[in-house]
């Protein structure tokens, strides 16, 4: 015990201390607000470029009505959420503003010479709206940017709604009929539990948040430990190491040093960002209430550190195994496999908590930590018998591992040379 | 008691068996040499003897108990493949396996500023080991072994490697731990560098025992059969005689290997007859020699 305690700090304090520590724990905040607030920043500073775009219809009422639809839209856009819950459409970044001109001339000819224009980039774009095409509902929009989407789909939503108006206005109602017949109904989730319940979108955000902190943490950590133990290897400091603490309080010692230290990184980030979040938080109190419940919070711990113990023992073993950094990477894939499965369904576990592939996510060992995490977040009301199961199967897997690891890393720790087969480990588990 | 105690220890990797049913004890106190060629099981043996690995049979004692790793705490080890933390400060790396060992923080800084003051490396206590030489990072790694003040330090090959200066250097600090009663096992594959040093010892070959004990009474059972003779004069008593059995001559200084049972008194004798003996010398066989002639035996 007192071994695993000395071993544990100076894995400790080594890495603290070390530069690439203090490097990684500003560098994540850092990577973070660049991914997170710079583009938004960014989209916040209004295009001032104006771009220049046709409509063709077969008559003049419907390509004035398309043109006022698309500089609504586009001043909606530009004003935020207000025009956009109108809508029904979630907030997006601006688009680009188009000056619309508009034009009855629907003979091939003039098609021609628009798409020259274009192509001459003397026109950014033009739309054919000409009855044919309405009657076939697909309308040509010929433009030099096919691949910007966000304009793309402003200009979608706004045609249509111009289209609609045009008919519903051939059918003889005037405009205020129109708008109420036009006016979107917001669907609004609701948990059975009550105005209380956590806003769900709020919850969903979160939820992803906390698994993704999760994952990234268990894995960098996983790999600390396997590179810390190929290092030693490598160095050969092992064997004075042996000669003095068993290879079980080695393993158990790097185990719990490496985990500390990312306790301590995450713990520092999650400081940062609550200090650097905490306008925001006072700003959405009521969105963020009851997401972030103690409970979440304790939850969050006992899988973080169960996910951890798992992983970085199979990493323990795995270090041991293989003699480079090449031979490390190949075996750390097939290792991290079910965490990584585990992310990959994640989003279809959000939406079906309670689903067959859910259910035994949450109770198979190497996924639990992440599935049965979002599936206590997202579903409350998650029967504890499972939950209880869930933390018993790892808790039995760990002890199982860290015997069968153990056993591995014993005889791992001293074999250099070529990297060992499956036989040649089984051999290495029945060793005395 | 006896230090170390092992009873018909045996240990196999798959199908190649390392140490083959050996049985030897190292006495309190003294230099105890542990020798044979490469491959011999030395290390495989070193690493029973400190629980780095467990025997598939036979028993092991140390310090008159069986094995426990409580005990390791007054064993020193100094391994063959030398390794330390290469980012780690000396000092750091010292006080880390000193508390290993059992020892206070505190202690151990102190006994790691004393020992690299004594090697002559106090320079270099905030350094860190990469920074240091080869001969250097050797110093620390003995320092490592002896900072606890073992009783019993167990050195695998220790003059690998070293400088004659460095050498001179650790054999002093060995004979002088020597002279404080501690005992010491040197496990090597050159024997003449251990051989002035060693009391007592075992020769292994092939996980076998082939020859231990008491190093005087084992050199005295092979007998001083080597002659050397310095001559003037008529070098024909060599040619035909039954008391040589092999020679080197070097013209007026000759080399002899007498022939079993024969008596140098005899061969002096005969010599004298013929020519002017300046110097006639019997000489002890060196640990190479009995090596080589009890392996040679077993092998046949």
């Amino acid at each position: 015990m007192h071994n695993i305690f000395i071993i544990a700090k100076r894995e400790y304090l080594e890495r603290v201390r070390s530069r690439s520590f203090v490097i990684m724990t500003l560098f994540i905040p850092l990577l973070m607000f660049g991914i997170t607030v710079v583009p938004t920043m960014l989209a916040n500073r209004r295009s001032e470029e104006t771009k220049r775009m046709v409509v063709v219809a077969g008559d003049r009422d419907t390509a004035e009505m398309i043109r006022s639809r698309i500089e609504r839209q586009q001043d909606q856009q530009k004003s935020g959420d207000k025009g956009a819950a109108k809508l029904g459409q979630k907030r997006s970044l601006p688009p680009t503003n188009f000056t619309v001109e508009v034009s009855t001339n629907t003979a091939d000819s003039e098609r021609a010479a628009l798409t020259a224009k274009v192509k001459d980039k003397k026109l950014d774009a033009f739309l054919w709206a000409t009855p044919d095409a309405i009657k076939a509902r697909k309308l040509d929009f010929v433009t030099n940017d096919v691949s910007s989407f966000i304009d793309n789909g402003v200009l979608g939503v706004a045609v249509n709604d111009a289209l609609r108006r045009s008919a519903l206005k051939s059918k003889g109602l005037n405009d205020d009929e129109i708008e109420s017949s036009l006016q979107s109904v917001e669907v609004a989730p609701q948990s059975p539990l009550g105005k209380n319940a956590p806003n769900p979108q709020v919850m969903f955000i979160a939820t992803l948040g906390m698994v993704m902190v999760m994952y990234v943490t268990v894995l960098l950590y996983g790999v600390n430990v396997m590179r810390s133990i190929l290092e030693e290897k490598t160095s050969r400091i092992m064997e004075v190491m042996l000669s003095t603490a068993s290879a079980k309080d080695l393993m158990a010692g790097k185990i719990l040093g490496v985990g500390a230290v990312g306790l301590t990184q995450v713990g520092i980030w999650g400081l940062t960002a609550g200090i650097f979040s905490s306008s925001a938080l006072v700003a959405s109190a009521g969105l963020i209430k009851g997401v972030l419940s103690l409970k979440l919070l304790l939850y969050f711990g006992v899988f973080f550190l169960l996910g951890y113990v798992l992983y970085s023992t199979l990493c323990a073993a795995v270090g041991s195994m293989v003699n480079s950094e090449q031979e490390a990477q190949q075996m750390q894939f097939l290792v991290m496999m079910p965490m990584i499965l585990s992310v990959i369904f994640i989003v279809n576990i959000f939406q079906h908590p309670s689903s067959p592939v859910a259910i035994f996510g949450s109770l198979f060992p190497f996924t639990a930590p992440l599935v049965m995490f979002s599936r206590i977040a997202i579903q409350p009301e998650t029967p504890s018998w499972q939950i209880a199961a869930s933390i018993a199967l790892m808790i039995a897997t760990i002890y199982g591992m860290v015997w069968l690891c153990g056993r591995i890393y014993r005889v791992g720790i001293l074999m250099y040379g070529k990297k060992p087969n499956l036989p040649e480990i089984m051999k290495w588990i029945k060793y005395a | 008691m006896q230090t170390i105690e092992l009873i018909n220890v045996r240990k196999s990797y798959d199908q190649f068996v390392a140490v083959n049913n050996l049985s030897f004890s190292i006495p309190l106190g003294g230099v105890f040499g542990l020798l044979g060629p490469n491959g011999a099981g030395k290390t495989s043996t070193i690493r029973m003897m400190i629980g780095i690995t467990a025997p598939d049979s036979g028993q092991i004692n140390l310090f008159g108990k069986p094995f426990e790793r409580k005990s390791l705490n007054k064993v020193g080890y100094l391994p063959e493949e030398r390794g330390l933390y290469k980012k780690m400060k000396i000092v750091d790396q010292l006080v880390f396996l000193g508390e290993l060992h059992g020892m206070t923080a505190a202690n151990a800084r102190q006994q790691a500023v004393l020992w690299c003051k004594r090697l002559e490396i106090d320079a270099w206590l905030q350094k860190k080991v990469e920074e240091l030489s080869k001969g250097m990072q050797q110093k620390i790694q003995f320092i490592a072994a002896l900072l606890h003040d073992p009783d019993f330090i167990i050195m695998d090959e220790p003059f690998f490697g070293l400088d004659p200066v460095n050498a001179t250097l650790l054999k002093d600090v060995m004979l002088d731990l020597k002279k404080q009663g501690k005992t010491i096992l040197f496990s090597t594959h050159r024997m003449d560098q251990v051989e002035k040093l060693c009391d007592s010892i075992c020769l292994i070959n092939k996980g076998n025992a082939v020859l231990q004990g008491d190093l005087k009474t084992i050199k005295s059972r092979y007998g001083k059969c080597n002659v050397q003779i310095e001559y003037e004069g008529n070098g024909d008593f060599l040619d035909r005689n039954p008391l040589v059995s092999a020679y080197n001559n070097y013209g007026n200084y000759v080399e002899v290997r007498l022939a079993p049972g024969a008596d140098a008194q005899q061969l002096l004798h005969m010599v004298a007859e013929k020519s002017r003996v300046n110097k006639f010398e019997l000489m002890e066989p060196s640990l190479e020699e009995i090596f080589i002639n009890t392996v040679g035996k077993t092998d046949a």
